[in-house]
């Protein structure tokens, strides 16, 4: 983890495109702004990733290097560390309150299960599915 | 400080284990991210090999320079009488070689004992029977177990919940797919990745033993199935029924279960029900670390023999000892 005055900025600062270029980068490491911008799945310009790039530096979560006149970024912390610290925020953030509720972390505890429940009843409606599709083609 | 002839060998062998591992360790590091994009474009089984062969070279190669070069070198030149005077800084590295053996060995020490505990306090509330020929403990209450535990000779372990849940089909695919884990060796691999000493800063080693974790199911998910498409569907669904009855994976650190890793299930599933994974061997072949090893092996045996050789270790020696 880092030091209390090295921490970087809270997580709930992060946008989706910048945890998706976080993603990126702990996939696949040290990388500079054109092979982020070629890994990211919608395509966009190179300036936006760049600016992206330089805003999660200047928010301390990445770090960066000089190599052959281009910027080489890599994340600061790891994964676990992160998710770690996202954990810590949200409950730290919540009982910092001056009537923190328990029964409402409870209930946002709830709700994050039933997320995972939903992604089971998708993956289990792919499976109903292909199961029809591979009994259609066993008739014909 | 001046130590005796042996002690000043253990102390030389521990600083050369520190300083070759380090430099290993640094160089590795640096090229995890290369390495992982290698092993994506490669079947499962042969990229989890391939990190597998990876996270452990630092480890083995320090172990064979040590052994075949620098006591070689230091038994065939340093004179037995001559008293030496030893270095803050060998010592400094002797000292911090024999702390990171430390922490390893009792990380691997740790896992044995809590997989023995885990393995016993099953014995004592599951039942013995046998499902398509494997010897397996069902127990009751527990949750969405499905796995193989232990090192040298794994043992299936079900809880009634999840034998419940399953039908024949998907029962036998899930069995298949520990089935594999089993014929590669993957706990004792997984014990001797907690074996290697990793203690320098950086994320490269973890990210190889995370992407190893992944492939490994991967290819055993591949074995499984064996290219037929209706195997593929029983299997996606046993993922999804026995993650839905709760995985816990912190129960033994010695043990692959069948939702090893709830962020990876949806990248199974996926890739299950799409293109049928291709049909994987049930033979094993050579783990990749073991002829690359040997290699080594042979390669520094050589150089060992070379006086040349053993001249400028221990010529290195003497600068490292001061």
């Amino acid at each position: 983890m880092l030091a209390v005055e090295d921490k970087p900025a809270g997580l709930s600062s992060l946008g989706p495109l910048e945890i998706a270029v976080m993603e990126l980068l702990w996939k696949h490491g040290e990388s500079n702004v054109h092979q982020v911008a070629q890994r990211l799945e919608r395509p966009l310009a190179y300036t936006t990733v760049m600016t992206t790039l330089d805003r999660l530096y200047k928010k301390g979560w990445l770090e960066r290097r000089k190599w052959e006149r281009a910027y080489h970024y890599s994340t600061r912390q790891s994964r676990e560390a992160w998710e770690h610290q996202a954990a810590e925020d949200f409950v730290t953030g919540y009982l910092v309150r001056p009537h923190p509720a328990g029964e409402l972390l409870i209930s946002c505890l709830v709700d994050a299960v039933g997320q995972n429940e939903k992604l089971l009843d998708e993956l289990e409606k792919k499976i109903r599915l292909k199961r029809k599709e591979l009994d259609r083609r066993g008739k014909s | 400080m001046i130590l005796s002839y042996l002690v000043r060998l253990a102390v030389l062998s521990l600083a050369s284990f520190f300083l070759v591992h380090a430099v290993l360790t640094v160089a590795l590091n640096r090229l995890a991210p290369w390495l992982l994009r290698l092993a994506e474009r490669r079947r499962p089984s042969s990229a989890a090999r391939l990190l597998l062969a990876a996270r452990l070279f630092p480890s083995i190669a320090s172990i064979l320079v040590v052994a075949g070069v620098c006591i070689p070198s230091y038994l065939w030149l340093e004179p037995e009488a001559a008293v030496e005077h030893v270095g803050v800084a060998c010592l400094a590295a002797a000292l911090l070689s024999a702390a990171i053996w430390a922490v390893s060995t009792g990380r691997g020490l740790r896992a044995i004992i809590l997989s023995a505990r885990y393995m016993r306090h099953c014995r004592k509330l599951g039942r013995e029977t046998r499902l398509a020929g494997e010897k397996t403990r069902v127990i009751e209450g527990a949750g969405g177990l499905f796995a193989l535990a232990g090192i040298f000779r794994p043992q299936l372990l079900i809880s009634r919940e999840v034998l419940r849940g399953l039908s024949c089909e998907e029962l036998e695919a899930a069995l298949r797919h520990e089935r594999a884990h089993c014929t590669s060796r993957d706990n004792l691999k997984r014990l001797l990745l907690l074996l290697a000493p990793d203690v320098l800063p950086g994320d490269g080693l973890q990210s190889l033993e995370r992407g190893w974790a992944k492939y490994t199911e991967w290819a055993a998910d591949d074995r499984a199935v064996g290219g037929d498409p209706g195997r593929s569907v029983s299997l996606a669904a046993a993922l999804v029924q026995v993650a839905r009855l709760g995985v816990n994976t912190e129960a033994s650190p010695l043990m692959t279960s069948l939702v090893a890793d709830g962020r990876d299930l949806e990248a199974r599933v996926d890739r299950l029900l799409g293109a049928a994974p291709g049909c994987e061997s049930d033979r094993q072949g050579l783990p990749a670390f073991i002829p690359v090893s040997l290699f080594l092996a042979g390669t520094l045996a050589a150089a060992s023999m070379a006086p040349a050789t053993l001249q400028a270790a221990h010529r290195l020696l003497e600068h490292l000892i001061r």
